[in-house]
């Protein structure tokens, strides 16, 4: 991974994913530009990872899959949120706010 | 709840649909590959850049697969089913290898496993008795310490009993042989032992069936009952239940069962079939009527040690010494706790076939890790492909290891195989008389931890190469040319391996020679008699229709005189007790005209009572003066010396006509008549003994043994002279018809059987270190095949390449036998207690064995060797 990319932190992957994948059904290479863009680059996520969490959460119920025809006429697979996904984005977007507030007001503290 | 349904169903579908899985997997990795590189392409790259670019990034199509594989739930099961399908493929394609090694851990296992639990029934498991700690022996002892544990005078165990007060129960036991009427069958002569109150409490046992003695059933008069053994119950009583309250003859008075014992029970003698009740009198002077016979038992009180009992002990008989000096100058007492008493002697041939087993297990594990390096290091580029085609590390060790694993099970189960009939076999070879050796079976625990042992050495050496080889160069190993270098060190590691294996076997060997050589010394002692032809059996008559010495006289008499006319029968005679069957009289003696030795300090004598033909009938020379006639009877007064006791005794001078007096029943002393020649009485590795012999009317025994030579094979006139005797006393038990040859071969059954086991683990370790040394040297061959052909063609012929390859296999074998011949030194002596004319560190046993050992090493790295030179130059240096 690009040093100057931040790592992922266990977790924040799956999160990622999730709200990629809240607007619209994408595919592999669709999911990873989607959380390059609302990253404004910072994470590039690579295939070795995507796709493990892709089938990951598959397994888990929170996404489900079907083959359809990519913009340049390919076969791929695309990737949506079923209602547990969405239910399971609410519940993880509320846990990493209150992470990430609580990160802040420890680094702030003087 | 629907994550678990949704996990559940993926699971089914992962396993169940695993191929389409795996190609939509497939496709979606490569479409994804495709989309980029056709994102870059719009980019402006062209696609050749684009592609390889799109590639780098994804890092391999495979490597992908292999991680969403790993993340799917039934991951680590489908791997598993994989690795055990993969690993059987692999362990099939080498079947050599694998029947090498499973084989080297099932003998390993198996007779691990067979000894152990024999060695854990026999020495370490508790007696089955109640509390067996807390039992002890009690013996006479000679203060001279000649005699350690001498059978104790009836007169002294009631005075023991009387003023000891460590003990709960003191009981006393005197062996018999007795004549059984009743249940299925003919009349048989049984062992019985006939035991005072509290016997049972001092074993601690309950009855199977029915009750124990009654204290009043200790009394003369009430004392005609009886308690069977499970055994005898089965056999003669078909189990019945009823047979409680019934009445059988018991040597011609009428007795009645009152219980019956646990399966298994006895006390010292497992051929011990019935109990009877022992009424001591305790107003009659026994010191002045009969000697020392008794063997006393006691049960400590809770708190009391063996040795405060001992010190007790000593102080009585200190007393008694004092106050009976003629009957007890010298003696003293010797408490010994049961345990030591039953398994003491066998101790040291356990510890060594001990040994011998752990020996075996250490060759076994050596030479299966031996196999495993070897064979890892051939498969080094088949890791290395696997590693580069996407095999984590995790993943090629767990394949090693369920390879291992795999191998250690199957010889595992072989093992258990080999155990199980091993003990049979055990048991079926081993003499009668080690104790409990029938009561064995698998034990479970010893069975764990051999398994356990070598699946360790599965896992631990299974593991290095693993680890070795999942993280190789990967550009190394698949290069062409490269020889797969598991390095020097693993060399190294298979070098110790073979070199300890050969020291091992060699210690195992020279302690199977020492048995061997000293078991042949055994079997080639002089006995001092004829065995070739000749027959015997015992006849003992009860009380009831022999009440009176001239009744007993007659019946032999008579005896002999039918037997010896059956055609064929050239001689019979009858002694008080067969030679080397372990039974015997003895007694004090003194010589008259020499000065009267102390009390207690008389000379030993061995005492036998023969009928006049018994030296013909066994072919005992006449040395001197005449041998014993029918006119010879109690009033005579004669006897004839055996040639020790003439020497040792007489040095100077002629001893027929002398006089002797056996102390025996204090009536005075005989004339010597004769000598005969020196026999082996008690058993082929103990020197003879003084012994007297005085004729059967001197002292007319109700148990006599027939020996009668004949013509031919002596065991077909088993039934001829069995009819002879039935023809006199149709109701008269004959016991113990067997040849002679029978009984020399069963007084040193326990040697050749110890002598067969430790040959069979030297047979055994002596294949596996040449499995393992052949193994070995048969890689480094393989893999020296270039330098070989480097060699060849430079111009070394076939005898300089056979050198180098045997040459160095040769040294690692004298290395190791080296070590053994050093080890064996010191380890052997442990033997010696058990060997007979042979020292422990017998020079024609260590040379042979050494000899023997080089020359199966010679075969072991001649074969590789061999294949070596039949190498082409050509073909050897294009290989690989």
């Amino acid at each position: 991974m690009n040093d100057k990319k931040a790592d992922l932190l266990q977790g924040t992957l799956d999160l990622l994913v999730l709200k990629a994948l809240s607007l619209q059904p994408l595919h592999g290479l669709g999911v990873s530009n989607r959380i390059a863009q609302i990253s404004d680059g910072t994470f590039d996520v690579k295939p070795g990872s995507l796709f493990p969490a892709l089938h990951r959460m598959e397994e888990a119920g929170w996404l489900k899959s079907e083959w359809g025809e990519s913009e340049n006429n390919r076969r791929a697979k695309f990737y949506s949120l079923t209602k547990a996904g969405r239910r399971q984005l609410e519940a993880e977007t509320e846990g990493w706010e209150r992470i990430s507030m609580a990160m802040m007001s420890a680094l702030r503290a003087t | 709840m629907t994550k678990m349904i949704s996990r559940a169903g993926s699971l089914l579908r992962n396993t169940t649909h695993k191929e389409q899985i795996d190609r939509e997997l497939t496709e979606e990795v490569s479409s994804y590959v495709e989309m980029l590189t056709e994102e870059k392409m719009k980019n402006g790259m062209n696609e050749q850049d684009a592609r390889r670019e799109a590639m780098m990034e994804v890092g391999g199509v495979e490597q992908v697969k292999e991680e969403v594989r790993a993340s799917r739930t039934g991951f680590s099961l489908e791997t598993f089913i994989m690795d055990l399908r993969y690993g059987m493929r692999s362990l099939l394609k080498k079947p050599g290898f694998t029947i090498t090694a499973v084989i080297a851990l099932a003998l390993g296992i198996g007779a691990n496993t067979a000894i152990f639990s024999v060695i854990n029934g026999v020495l370490l498991r508790s007696l089955a008795y109640a509390n067996p700690d807390k039992i002890v022996m009690l013996w006479e002892r000679s203060v001279t310490g000649t005699r350690t544990q001498n059978v104790v005078s009836p007169g002294n165990f009631l005075d023991w009993q009387k003023q000891s007060t460590s003990f709960e129960h003191m009981a006393a036991v005197a062996d018999q042989r007795v004549n059984l009427t009743g249940g299925r069958g003919e009349p048989e002569e049984i062992k019985a032992q006939l035991v005072s109150d509290g016997f049972f409490q001092v074993l601690g046992v309950q009855p199977f069936t029915g009750r124990f003695f009654l204290p009043e059933e200790n009394k003369v008069g009430n004392d005609l009952v009886i308690i069977i053994s499970h055994e005898l119950w089965v056999h003669r009583f078909g189990a019945n239940p009823a047979v409680v309250g019934q009445q059988v003859t018991i040597s011609g008075r009428p007795r009645t069962i009152v219980g019956v014992m646990p399966p298994g029970f006895h006390f010292l003698d497992n051929q011990v079939k019935a109990w009877v009740p022992y009424a001591l009198d305790p107003a009659l002077d026994y010191r002045a009527i009969t000697g020392r016979f008794l063997r006393v038992v006691g049960r400590l009180k809770p708190g009391v040690s063996v040795q405060q009992a001992q010190a007790e002990l000593t102080g009585i008989a200190k007393q008694l010494e004092q106050a009976l000096p003629k009957f007890n100058t010298g003696w003293t007492v010797n408490v010994l706790p049961i345990h030591e008493q039953v398994v003491g002697e066998i101790r040291p041939i356990l510890i060594v076939l001990l040994a011998a087993v752990a020996f075996v297990l250490l060759i076994a594990c050596a030479n299966v890790a031996n196999l495993l390096l070897s064979r890892a290091a051939a498969r080094q580029k088949e890791l290395a492909l696997r590693a580069a085609l996407g095999a984590g590390r995790m993943r090629l060790v767990r394949q090693m290891l369920t390879e291992s694993v795999l191998l250690a099970l199957m010889g595992g189960v072989l093992g258990v195989l080999l155990a199980y009939w091993g003990i049979q076999l055990l048991i079926g070879f081993g003499p009668d008389n080690i104790p409990r050796l029938s009561e064995i079976s698998i034990d479970l625990r010893v069975l764990a931890f051999t398994f356990g042992i070598s699946l360790l050495t599965g896992v631990l050496f299974g593991m290095i190469p693993a680890l070795q080889a999942s993280r190789p160069d990967l550009n190394d190993a698949l290069k062409e040319g490269s020889r797969g270098s598991t390095g020097g060190r693993s060399r190294t590691l298979r070098n110790v391996f073979v070199v300890t294996e050969v020291a091992l076997a060699l210690i195992l060997l020279i302690g199977a020679g020492l048995m061997i050589r000293s078991f042949m010394q055994l079997q080639s002692v002089q006995t001092g008699f004829n065995p070739e032809n000749v027959l015997t059996m015992r006849a003992q008559l009860p009380k009831k229709g022999y009440p009176e010495p001239h009744h007993i006289v007659d019946f032999f008499k008579k005896a002999q005189d039918r037997i010896a006319a059956v055609p064929g029968v050239q001689a019979v005679g009858a002694i008080s007790y067969l030679p080397l069957t372990g039974l015997a009289s003895r007694d004090g003696f003194k010589i008259i005209g020499q000065p009267a030795p102390k009390p207690g300090e008389e000379p030993g004598v061995e005492v036998r009572v023969v009928t006049p033909t018994y030296f013909q009938a066994m072919g005992i020379p006449l040395l001197k003066g005449r041998l014993l006639n029918e006119r010879d009877v109690k009033e005579t007064r004669v006897l004839l010396i055996n040639e020790t006791l003439a020497k040792r005794y007489f040095p100077n001078v002629d001893p027929v006509g002398k006089q002797i007096e056996v102390s025996w029943d204090g009536s005075g002393p005989d004339e010597i008549v004769g000598v005969v020649g020196d026999i082996r009485e008690g058993a082929l590795n103990k020197e003879p003994e003084p012994a007297i012999y005085w004729s059967h009317p001197r002292e007319p025994y109700s148990g006599m043994a027939l020996v009668v030579r004949t013509s031919g094979d002596a065991a077909r006139f088993g039934a001829a002279v069995q009819r002879e005797i039935r023809g006199i006393d149709p109701e008269q038990p004959i016991a113990d018809v067997r040849t002679m040859k029978q009984v020399i071969a069963k007084s040193i059954a326990r040697p050749r059987f110890n002598t067969l086991l430790l040959s069979i683990f030297a047979a055994v370790a002596l294949v596996l270190a040449s499995v393992g040394l052949y193994g070995v040297m048969n890689y480094s061959a393989t893999q020296r095949t270039h330098e070989v052909g480097i060699r060849m063609a430079l111009g070394a012929t076939r005898a300089d390449i056979m050198k180098l390859v045997v040459g160095n296999g040769m040294l690692l074998t004298l290395i190791g036998i080296g070590i053994g011949v050093v080890a064996s030194i010191g380890l052997t002596r442990v033997m010696q207690s058990f060997l007979f004319g042979v020292g422990a560190t017998d020079a024609v046993t260590f040379i042979a064995v050494s000899g023997l050992l080089i020359a199966v090493a010679l075969i072991a790295n001649y074969i590789p060797a061999r294949k070596a030179t039949r190498v082409n130059p050509v073909i050897a240096l294009r290989y690989e």
